[in-house]
């Protein structure tokens, strides 16, 4: 996957320039930055109908569109408002693929038990992913908001995930990553499930101080950074986030 | 600041870098050795542009001949990290963010947190910045129609079990009470109210700086971890 040239648009990433669908898929990563619910469906629709691949719909179209607003969003440009009406946007154009997705592989990809972490009650970026990675595909076991390390592992064990991904939004919360990824370790769980860490005061060097198998600097690179560490290939090559996400 | 306080006379100043949600909480401990600079209420929300514009003042500050720099902020989601000063010594609260410094203690905040970590917090300044629930939803109102921010509002509080207020003892109490309680009222969650301690606050602008502070010397910078084991 090539870069977008500077040329092309350089707030819309990711976008390949001389491709037929490169026009359709700029608009749909338009629509959600301008969180146009409608034409979100709608394009994505008829992209499907014109048998655009699905995987090429969500890694060029919407997952770019969500990432130009998380970033106008830190940039102080974009505030919680916006931020939520694009990930509205973006569902709705995920609801058109997720089944399509799901039926192509039949069953879900992988099982991710997320939750922001004790004392921490802020979901909006951990909705976001748990869109994501529906869209993508996973099955997601939401444990909600303020979750103990103890409920984190009952979790794992109960479902037999694959991945405990946690967030959260406080710098005052962010050591309960630590703890419930101690708790893990101390319950013989640590080598049986890969640990994802994300939230806006979390660092690559945080990440990997506590030990965490991967980290993701935006919701948006969530789908990616889990089909890297269970080591299952992109549909459509690799996705074009890597430089958003860390393998540590 | 060779010695531990704002007290002594030396006859140099010491600069005060502050949010200005706490102006005048700050403003009551003039003792004349202390000058004030207040930045935007709002800059913790982009954390990168909240260090730079710190940095920006700090590096000003170097070229005049201050004693030190005090600031009024605590890691308020990383807009501190990487702040380094080349010539004066800095002087920050541990602390994660404001709350602290209105109860008056780390301590009677994170009893707080522990127990009711839904807690939306209203100070005077909070509130004449515009940052409470209601006008949050007005805003939203006029920008998006009455539906859409209905359910943005619920989308960003809806974990909220309570909203408290913390008179700091600054302002007059009852028109201020009167909003943070309507604010419960509308977002149909409980109100408390409790009596803010100006302890922290004078502390932090005349010490003396015990373990409460950092004391971040010349050419070093602020770092996360010093504030993770609070």
């Amino acid at each position: 996957m090539t870069q977008t040239k500077e040329s092309m648009n350089s707030i819309y990433p990711y976008l390949e320039e001389d491709s037929k669908t490169a026009a359709p898929l700029y608009q749909l990563q338009k629509a959600v930055v301008q969180r146009d619910c409608k034409t979100v469906k709608e394009l994505t629709e008829r992209m499907v109908k014109e048998g655009v691949d699905l995987f090429r719909i969500l890694n060029q179209g919407l997952i770019p569109g969500m990432l130009e607003a998380s970033e106008r969003f830190r940039k102080g440009e974009f505030f919680i408002p916006e931020l939520l009406m694009s990930s509205r946007a973006l569902k709705f154009g995920l609801n058109v693929l997720r089944p399509l997705i799901q039926e192509r592989k039949n069953r879900g990809l992988a099982k991710v038990v997320i939750g922001t972490v004790k004392f921490d009650l802020h979901d909006i970026g951990k909705n976001l992913v748990i869109i994501l990675l529906e869209g993508n595909g996973f099955e997601v076991v939401d444990l909600g908001v303020d979750v103990s390390p103890e409920k984190f592992i009952k979790a794992v064990e109960k479902n037999e995930a694959q991945i405990l991904a946690m967030s959260s939004l406080l710098t005052s919360t962010m050591s309960w990553m630590k703890f419930t990824i101690e708790h893990l370790q101390a319950s013989g769980l640590k080598k049986k499930v890969k640990t994802l860490v994300g939230g806006a005061p979390v660092t690559p060097i945080f990440a990997k101080n506590i030990g965490a198998d991967g980290y993701c600097r935006e919701a948006t690179s969530a789908p990616s950074m889990v089909k890297k560490l269970l080591g299952i290939k992109e549909n459509e090559g690799e996705s074009p986030f890597k430089q958003d996400s860390t393998r540590l | 600041m060779r010695e531990n306080s704002t007290e002594r006379r030396s006859g140099k100043k010491v600069l005060v870098l502050a949010c200005s949600v706490m102006e005048k909480e700050i403003r009551q401990f003039q003792n004349g050795r202390l000058e004030f600079k207040f930045f935007d209420y709002g800059l913790h929300r982009t954390p990168e542009n909240m260090a730079q514009a710190i940095q920006l003042e700090i590096d000003k500050a170097s070229d005049e001949d201050y004693e030190g720099i005090i600031l009024g902020y605590g890691l308020c989601s990383n807009g501190i990290v990487g702040i380094t000063s080349k010539k004066l010594r800095l002087i920050i609260p541990r602390i994660h963010d404001c709350i602290s410094l209105f109860l008056g203690s780390v301590e009677s905040y994170q009893k707080q947190s522990k127990e009711f970590p839904g807690t939306y917090y209203l100070t005077p300044g909070w509130i004449d910045k515009g940052q409470t629930p209601v006008s949050k939803f007005k805003s939203y109102a006029q920008a998006y129609g009455e539906e859409t921010a209905r359910w943005v509002l619920h989308e960003e509080m809806k974990h909220y079990t309570r909203i408290v207020f913390i008179d700091t003892g600054v302002y007059p109490r009852e028109p201020y009470r009167a909003i943070a309680r309507e604010n419960a009222e509308f977002l149909g969650i409980s109100y408390e109210e409790l009596q803010g301690s100006p302890n922290l606050f004078k502390k932090l602008l005349h010490g003396p700086w015990g373990k409460e502070f950092l004391i971040i010397e010349r050419n070093q910078s602020v770092r996360q971890e010093s504030f993770l084991d609070l």
